[in-house]
């Protein structure tokens, strides 16, 4: 069965403009003619006015701007249910020139999210030039499609806007796509069992946000230069890819392409030039076809990961990692004779494009409005968002006070019309006074940001990074959340209250970056999820011998760790803090099973944390509530694992609020799980 | 009313022998604590995390409960009972009319109770400048502590008119009325509750209207009709129960 490529296409014909001056003319000359039909000597006045009608009939840049919108959703109209995905929108104005804002309601929440639906707004300021088009790229994040998205753009000049359908569009399984030279797809067919959709693009379509990304599986690049890439489009490529994405580079004749240093920094192999080779295909573990004779390939010395196929001493399938993510590189040119011929091609390009099998995710957080209760509530962290100190010394100072005027008054020492004028000012000034200390002058901020991550060691010095995010308000107003570069997704996860004032808003600009508008009551709160994917050159190595553990060590990272643990089943290490550029390599011995056995208990194979405590509560409180929660151990850890973690001193700002009046806290701990061979492993 | 012997008495006693700083020690020593205490106290709400979201409100409703008992112990005269000169003594011995001792009785329930007032004023500004409480809001609260003082406080001088030598009986009494009134009354019709209202107001909350058959009133008003008929009615009360002997 041929598979399904969405070639370009328009999705919908333009929807008209609102404010159509062409009609405002018609209705003019409609009033002329019926006056002149009726034999009515024009006025002085009507006459103008025909004149003036004529002029916006005849030069439409002096009426109303006349907006159309067009819009592409996804990949050629399809993109993954769930997932987040670019949407590209033509605006063209053939009045005069516009300056607005687009706006884009998507519906978030519902019963799949366990909760009411709410809107959630994208916006981008917008100038528009007379007579003219520009293309704005967005990327928006659904969370269900019953209700259509709304596209509008809405400014003094004129008004346009439109629905759309999203049903029309899914696809309940991630998007293959295929980037390829010319738009010219290989002809090759895959097997009916892939349901995933293939889509071809070009390499100008590539979104620029690695979000708009997330709902794609694979990406094929074959034949395909990389030079004209943007620096946009790199970076959200490569950012996709070191957070998981697949790459699947197929090689060509035209060997020189992947010469070229865009694409080589993703190649494991040097590309020399093309050699015909006989080739011998494994479609399966143990199966093997025909070879296929004078099949061109690229001849090339591999330089990096690890290599799967070989033919005449050519790496012909090598598989490299790259953060999550991993590059896959066949040399052999399947677009032509006689690859492009052979029969058993589908199932083998199927087999590079199967799901990589054994991944673990991170064990997730936990996150919720328990633990931020908790925090929120511990003394060391309320007195970092109210003046408890202040109070409890003016309360004391009031009490002492009254105290003191009540004995002066029993002794008669002054004369009591003055002491009691006294005492008036005194009440007067200490509740004017206290009330501009509390309400401004105090240690009160308007809103605190606090940020708790877990960086989950990944390989090539990359990070994931799950942040949880606390956003909480001690009075009505908004607040904008700005992320930095590498986050790849917001789930918020308390519900929105009931009677929250305004919507959110999301404001996107043209190079992906994305600022969150979050209205919140005084003593509201939101919690919300984020995962990034950065660079965090430390490594921490585990090799399991006779008895012992032996870890390595090396931080070439910007940061100190402070308060770093390693903790084995039945034992924990103390490691002190780990400098930057610290290197070392230690052996910790395992506690065995007869050991255990004589302490008087069973080997336990459960990583135990709940002995481990840290100075600063607030770290104390996410270590045992949300980073290794006690009531829901993670089978990471509950199976026998190395866990090493230490908290990374001043750590880089991932999510801000520039405001001095909003304080930011962050928490990050790097962690990394190696699971470890039980006795019947061994 | 500055010369009314028994407005003198009173304040000689209170505040000249000093009889009277008991009342404002437990008012101030119970407050104080609260104010401070509540801010970490956690909530029941899950979307107001904490004491110092509800600072105010838990201020306010301690303050109510406490110038509220303490005007109506004030007012049935049991601190220094022994000190205050009966009302027959005024009446038959000093010559002074009836609508005298009311008006003396009166004029210092109100002052005691605007000095109580006074006192806590700033404890509760304190208290809404940290959680944020709008100052009509503030200033509201503090209207209605004095309006629910002297409806329920003038009670207090119903029953010492009424049973002036039986002490404990008006005691008893009292503190019946108090948890009656101010406590349980919350139990059969929430916007009758001075506490419900006054946390309902603060929060910018709507509470239920009183619906009889088709007919239906709104809270607000059934509420503040219930209070100046309960003041209204202890006043006619206490003018009453002067004049009953």
């Amino acid at each position: 069965m041929s598979f399904s490529v969405d070639t370009p296409g328009r999705d919908a014909p333009p929807v008209p403009p609102l404010n159509s001056c062409v009609g405002v003319d018609l209705r003019g000359l409609g009033t002329f003619s019926r006056k002149f039909m009726e034999g009515k000597r024009l006025t002085h006045g009507s006459g103008w006015s025909f004149l003036l009608l004529l002029s916006f009939f005849l030069f439409p840049s002096l009426c109303g701007a006349e907006i159309f919108i067009e819009p592409r959703i996804g990949f050629h109209g399809v993109f993954q249910l769930g997932r987040p995905f670019p949407l590209e929108i033509e605006l063209s104005n053939s009045g005069r020139p516009a300056e607005g804002t687009l706006e884009i309601t998507v519906w978030k929440g519902g019963a799949t999210k366990g909760g009411a639906p709410y809107p959630l707004y994208y916006r981008r300021d917008v100038f528009l030039s007379p007579q003219s088009r520009k293309t704005v790229q967005l990327t928006v994040d659904p969370d269900f499609i019953s209700r259509p998205l709304k596209i509008a753009f809405s400014s003094p000049a004129g008004t346009a806007s439109r629905e759309i359908d999203l049903r029309r569009h899914f696809s309940p399984s991630p998007v293959i796509l295929l980037v390829s030279e010319g738009n010219t797809i290989p002809a090759v067919s895959l097997s009916s069992t892939l349901t995933n959709r293939l889509v071809a693009l070009t390499l100008a379509e590539l979104p620029p946000d690695p979000r708009a990304l997330l709902g794609v599986s694979h990406l094929i690049l074959y034949d395909q230069s990389l030079r004209d890439l943007s620096r946009s489009q790199l970076l959200a490529f490569d950012t996709w890819l070191t957070a998981g994405g697949r790459m699947v580079i197929l090689g060509s004749l035209n060997y020189s392409l992947y010469q070229e240093p865009t694409i080589s920094r993703f190649l494991p192999v040097r590309v020399t030039g093309t050699k015909r080779i006989s080739f011998h295909p494994a479609l399966d573990q143990g199966e093997r076809a025909s070879p296929i004779a004078d099949v061109w390939a690229q001849a090339s010395t591999a330089i990096g990961g690890k290599v799967l196929a070989e033919a005449q001493g050519m790496p012909i399938l090598v598989e490299t990692s790259r953060g999550k993510g991993r590059i896959t590189y066949l040399s052999l040119d399947v677009g032509r004779p006689p690859m492009s011929q052979w029969n058993g091609l589908p199932r083998f390009l199927q087999n590079l494009l199967a799901p990589a099998v054994g991944e673990e995710l991170a064990p997730r957080t936990r996150w919720d409005d328990s633990v931020f209760s908790q925090l929120i509530l511990s003394p060391s962290f309320i007195s970092t968002y109210l003046p408890t100190g202040s109070l409890f010394v003016a309360i004391v100072v009031y009490l002492f006070s009254i105290g003191l005027f009540s004995w002066l008054w029993q002794r008669q020492s002054f004369p009591r019309r003055t002491l009691m004028v006294a005492f008036l000012f005194f009440v007067v000034l200490s509740t004017g006074g206290g009330y501009l200390l509390f309400s401004r002058g105090g240690n009160i901020p308007d809103g605190v940001l606090l940020s708790s991550s877990v960086m989950e060691s990944s390989a090539d010095g990359y990070v994931e990074v799950q942040s949880n995010l606390a956003m909480f308000s001690t009075q009505i107003r908004q607040y904008g959340l700005q992320m930095e570069r590498g986050w790849m997704e917001l789930v918020p996860v308390a519900a929105p209250s009931r009677d929250r004032p305004e919507p959110t808003v999301v404001f996107q600009d043209g190079s992906g970056t994305s600022r969150f508008q979050l209205p919140l009551r005084e003593w509201d709160y939101r919690l919300f999820r984020v995962r990034f994917v950065d660079r965090f050159p430390l490594r921490a190595e585990f090799e399991q011998q006779a008895g012992k553990l032996r870890m390595r060590l090396n931080n070439q990272s910007a940061k100190d760790l402070a308060d770093c643990w390693l903790v084995v089943p039945g034992q924990r290490y103390a490691l002190g803090d780990i400098p930057r550029g610290a290197s070392w390599t230690k052996d910790f011995p395992l506690a065995s099973e007869e050991g255990q056995e004589r302490s008087g208990g069973r080997r336990s194979d459960a990583v135990d944390f709940r002995e481990i405590s840290f100075k600063d509560k607030t770290r104390e409180i996410l270590f045992h509530s949300s980073f290794f929660p006690r009531d829901e151990g993670s089978v990471r850890w509950s199976t026998g694992a190395a866990v090493f973690f230490g908290w990374v001193k001043d750590p880089d700002r991932r999510v801000s609020v520039d405001d001095q009046r909003i304080r930011n806290y962050d928490y990050t701990l790097f962690r990394t799980i190696f699971p470890l061979a039980g006795p019947e492993d061994e | 009313m500055k010369d009314n012997p028994v407005l003198r008495e009173s304040l000689d006693i209170f505040f000249t022998e000093g009889h009277g700083f008991t009342v404002y020690f437990y008012l101030l020593i119970i407050l104080a604590p609260v104010e401070f205490f509540s801010l970490y106290l956690p909530s029941l709400d899950a979307q107001m995390w904490s004491g110092s979201a509800n600072l105010f409100k838990v201020c306010a409703v301690t303050a109510l409960l406490l110038t509220v008992y303490l005007a109506l112990r004030v007012a049935n005269q049991e601190f220094a009972p022994w000190r205050f000169k009966p009302i027959k003594r005024w009446v038959r011995e000093n010559g002074l009319a009836i609508s005298a001792v009311g008006q003396g009785q009166l004029a210092f329930l109100f002052l005691h109770v605007a000095l109580s007032i006074l006192l806590c004023t700033p404890l509760l500004i304190w208290a809404g400048a940290i959680a944020r409480t709008p100052f009509p809001r503030v200033a509201g609260t503090f209207l209605l502590l004095l309006f629910y003082a002297l409806s329920y406080g003038v009670w207090g001088l119903v029953t010492l008119a009424l049973w002036e030598r039986r002490a404990e009986s008006r005691q008893v009494l009292i503190r019946c009325f108090f948890f009656f009134l101010v406590i349980l009354s919350a139990l059969f019709y929430l916007p009758v509750n001075p506490v419900a209202f006054l946390l309902a107001y603060i929060g910018r909350q709507d509470l239920p209207p009183l619906s009889i058959g088709a007919w239906k009133a709104p809270a607000t008003a059934v509420h503040f009709t219930f209070h100046v008929l309960i003041g209204s009615i202890g006043l006619a009360a206490h003018r009453w129960a002067l004049r009953k002997d």
